[in-house]
């Protein structure tokens, strides 16, 4: 649906996007992920044409934009980290807002509004000051907000940091539910067990790209495998040892009372720590990006 | 010495009407590393302001080694150290500065402030120390942020949101950091918005409209749910509860 080539962006020495491609799938949930500083929302904003990019090509069904992503804004819906509402209004009150700024036809309007109360849970709130809602309804509301348009593409950027586990919960089956209704969805979030609900995730970092693939590709083709040793041995004398030699310290890790070791090479590191089981555990997209990464480090430009 | 180094006995918050925390007993194990999860409003942040003394109870008992210490909440703030990632350090000043403030107010003398300033400098690239926190990356501001609650030497850390925004390896350093911690005898409380961080803990507890509906350690509580991640727990249990 949409394809961006060699985009950049600096502000000033700042390279915030370097050179990075990316081809985005159509009615699937796209996930970017990556630490603050990754460049997730400026590319959002480029996308949306909120900032200029300094070079690269954005297309959008085969189709060049390139007027300010006039094409783009038509069909997308964006939801900003910090967005706006009107706090001394209701939801009801905003929603009416939104719609009119839309341009969103009375009955319809009327229509829509029912029907996102209901699909957010909402609708016991309708009277409720927007200013007066939790951290988490508020974020359900941006969101309503943005679908009285009725995008077909839908942008959030960081649309759960510091959003409760729960509310978090809750938003991702709103977002599900409108993946099932054939909308593209664009995320971006710092939390790499919330990429694992994605459909196709692009894991960014420092500006590039270290991997972007179908999720369930990306899992399946990870070829090194992970494994959880229970200890035989006091956990700080291993603790210890592993701080003398910061290389092998490296393939390790502690998960509560278990160490997690990442067999890459050839050479079985875990012989480093006594155990007295090792068992094969499924790999986190957590374990995926810090491979990719150390690798992106050891050789840059061998990734794709 | 007893097991637990803090015991809390039918705790109580009330606001008017409402009772933010209602009547929980639990016990903070010397050495361990406890969790607090649960959705805004469940009282996460206020049963933690109510252990450091930063709140007044309702009602309840909180004890430090088995000494009743509800009547003088300084006794446990003394030995406490807080950390957050995102508000615990001054935005506008240098990180050298934020741990000379942060070491003053823990009482040092200004021979060991300025052994601490020379540690922050072991810890800290040198072309960073001298610009306002604000402009440092995140994994930099939450080695200063820890830095700084350790400077009263406490015997309990309170960890609120430690790892949000920071990059994966980041966080697994500093998970490394609190597991040294640990090991050196530390108690250490964190209160968490990630659900895949509960596993990094001995013990997890679930709070939910102010009680405590789930308790337990994260690997048997796995497998009692017969699940591998925590969403899946969180989610079950609060539905129950919100049925009940």
């Amino acid at each position: 649906m949409i394809k961006v080539e060699n985009l950049s962006k600096s502000f000033g020495a700042i390279k915030a996007l370097d050179n990075i491609s990316f081809e985005i799938p159509k009615g699937k949930i796209t996930i970017f992920a990556g630490a603050d500083g990754a460049g997730k929302s400026t590319l959002f904003k480029i996308l949306i044409g909120l900032l200029k990019k300094d070079k690269g090509k954005i297309f959008v069904d085969g189709e060049i934009s390139e007027n300010n992503s006039e094409k783009l804004r038509k069909i997308a819906g964006y939801m900003p980290e910090r967005f706006s509402l009107y706090q001394d209004l209701t939801v009801e009150e905003n929603f009416d807002f939104f719609g009119e700024v839309y341009g969103v036809e009375k009955p319809r309007k009327k229509e829509m509004k029912k029907t996102l109360l209901e699909k957010t849970g909402m609708a016991a709130f309708r009277k409720r000051r927007a200013g007066a809602l939790s951290g988490g309804m508020k974020q359900k509301l941006a969101l309503s907000t943005i679908l009285l348009s009725s995008p077909e593409l839908i942008i959030l950027d960081e649309p759960t940091t510091g959003v409760d586990p729960l509310s978090r919960i809750e938003f991702f089956n709103i977002i599900e539910e409108l993946k099932n209704e054939g909308r593209t969805i664009l995320i971006s979030t710092p939390y790499l067990d919330e990429a694992e609900k994605g459909g196709f995730v692009v894991l960014m970092k420092g500006g590039k790209i270290l991997k972007q693939q179908e999720l369930k590709e990306l899992k399946e083709s990870f070829t090194p495998k992970l494994f959880r040793l229970t200890p035989s041995e006091n956990i700080f004398k291993i603790m210890k040892k592993l701080v003398k030699d910061s290389n092998i310290r490296e393939k390790f890790y502690i998960r509560g009372n278990f160490i997690h070791y990442l067999h890459t090479g050839e050479k079985d590191f875990s012989v480093y720590i006594p155990h007295s089981e090792s068992i094969e555990i499924p790999p986190k997209l957590e374990d995926i990006y810090i491979y990719y990464e150390r690798i992106f480090k050891g050789k840059e430009g061998d990734i794709n | 010495m007893s097991e637990n180094i803090i015991e809390v006995k039918g705790l109580t918050k009330k606001y008017g009407d409402f009772t933010a925390v209602n009547s929980i007993n639990f016990n903070i194990k010397r050495g361990e590393i406890l969790t607090l999860l649960g959705p805004n409003g469940a009282g996460k942040t206020t049963t933690i302001k109510m252990i450091t003394g930063l709140l007044k109870i309702s009602s309840g008992k909180i004890f430090l080694n088995g000494k009743d210490t509800t009547d003088t909440p300084d006794e446990i703030k003394k030995i406490s150290g807080y950390m957050s990632q995102k508000f615990s350090l001054y935005p506008l000043l240098t990180p050298l500065e934020n741990v000379e403030f942060f070491a003053g107010i823990s009482g040092l003398k200004s021979k060991e402030i300025k052994e601490k300033k020379s540690e922050l400098k072991k810890i800290v690239p040198e072309n960073l120390l001298k610009i306002k926190v604000e402009s440092l990356p995140p994994g930099v501001k939450q080695k200063i942020a820890l830095f700084s609650a350790l400077l009263s030497k406490p015997d309990i850390l309170f960890l609120d949101e430690p790892t949000s925004g920071v990059d994966p390896e980041v966080r697994r350093d500093f998970w490394f950091e609190i597991y040294e911690l640990k090991a050196t005898g530390k108690t250490i409380l964190v209160s968490t918005h990630n659900l895949d961080e509960v596993e990094f803990s001995d013990r997890v507890i679930i709070l939910h409209r102010g009680e405590i509906i789930l308790s337990g350690e994260p690997e048997k509580l796995l497998k009692e749910y017969n699940t591998n991640s925590f969403e899946g727990i969180f989610k079950e249990v609060i539905a129950e509860n919100e049925k009940a």
